[in-house]
């Protein structure tokens, strides 16, 4: 099995899902949730890397031949709209925190369910 | 079921779960991709913007759309902070942590360094690695660092922030502007108004730097609107 960036991507993967599922923290849900994203554009880049490749930045001299940029351009946009999404998300968290004063996914799910009962 | 037990019952189940997703993704993962990479294209579009930094040249020209998006995704992001905060209501001070000597002597130092870092991000984003977004977060950043060394409430009082609100959605309404004016002019794929001029000076790569420096600014008054609301909210940095 070879360690490359996509291998140790699909790990980081798993383990940020793991998290995402098993543990009740909002907060350690919303840290998984941006391991994901990190491990998505580890993969994106990785893919096109090449050993002997420059960064996609033009020499005058002509230097080594550059790596595929597409990728770069769009994991631009993937960083920002996990930026987006985590902000928002965390405003969400702040509010259930206030509410609730905790940040257990399970104890919020089951006050709310008490607050629907009665 | 008490609640460690229904823990302990969804544990293996889950690692069971992950581990064989994990498993099928690497095994079916296609290294390859779709044949060759077509770079010899995207040097191309560098040449004709002028820029050096071919994914500058990318987002910022041959898929500038795409990039407008990303912009108004992130002014929405921004409309929902405040949204969501100022509904609540707002302390009416701000309680900062404890004078330290460490901390502002290094708030001293840093702080003109990281703005400054910031503009040659954002300056120099068609000629090096950097650009709008990096530029403006990484200066939104350093005012987080002028928040806990100074306190917010005195950073807030030299930033006007109702006014600062207007100026970002005037940069977005610009940036769509000179976005609209060269799709009118059916300057599309390569959305260029600007010559190139000479590659590798400050004054080239057509419009691309107009656009870092605009996206910049918006990046960088959207990221302190986003932190000082979170403080506000909070109470306390």
């Amino acid at each position: 099995m070879e360690i490359n960036g996509v291998t140790v991507s699909i790990l980081l993967f798993g383990i940020a899902l793991l998290g995402l599922i098993l543990r009740r923290d909002l907060v350690v849900k919303l840290l998984a949730l941006g391991l994901i994203n990190s491990s998505t554009i580890l993969c994106l880049v990785s893919l096109h890397a090449r050993p002997d490749g420059a960064a996609p930045i033009l020499q005058t001299p002509s230097g080594p031949e550059i790596v595929d940029p597409l990728p770069h351009a769009m994991v631009l946009s993937a960083i920002v709209i996990n930026f987006a999404i985590l902000a928002l998300a965390l405003v969400f968290v702040m509010l259930l925190v206030e509410r609730y004063h905790t940040t257990d996914s399970q104890r919020i799910e089951r006050e709310t369910s008490e607050e629907e009962r009665s | 079921m008490t609640r460690s037990a229904s823990r302990i019952r969804l544990l293996p189940a889950a690692i069971l779960l992950v581990g064989a997703f994990c498993a099928a993704l690497w095994l079916t993962f296609d290294y390859a991709g779709p044949g060759e990479p077509d770079i010899a294209r995207w040097i191309d579009t560098a040449h004709t913007t002028g820029s050096i930094n071919v994914v500058s040249a990318i987002y910022l020209n041959a898929r500038l759309f795409d990039t407008l998006l990303e912009v108004l995704v992130f002014s929405v992001a921004v409309l929902g902070v405040r949204f969501y905060l100022d509904e609540r209501g707002r302390r009416e001070s701000v309680e900062s942590i404890p004078e330290s000597h460490v901390l502002r002597l290094s708030s001293d130092l840093l702080l003109p360094l990281i703005l400054l870092l910031g503009i040659y991000l954002t300056v120099y984003g068609h000629l090096s690695p950097g650009g709008g977004f990096s530029g403006g977060a990484a200066a939104g950043t350093g005012l987080l660092l002028a928040a806990i060394a100074l306190g917010a409430d005195s950073v807030a009082q030299r930033f006007h922030e109702s006014i600062l609100e207007r100026v970002e959605w005037a940069i977005l309404l610009c940036v769509f502007f000179l976005a609209g004016i060269s799709a009118a002019l059916g300057r599309t794929p390569l959305t260029d108004l600007l010559p190139p001029g000479t590659p590798g000076r400050l004054a080239s790569g057509g419009s691309i730097l107009l656009y870092n420096i605009l996206i910049g600014a918006k990046v960088f008054i959207g990221t302190w609107v986003m932190i000082h609301h979170f403080i506000q909210h909070r109470g306390e940095i």
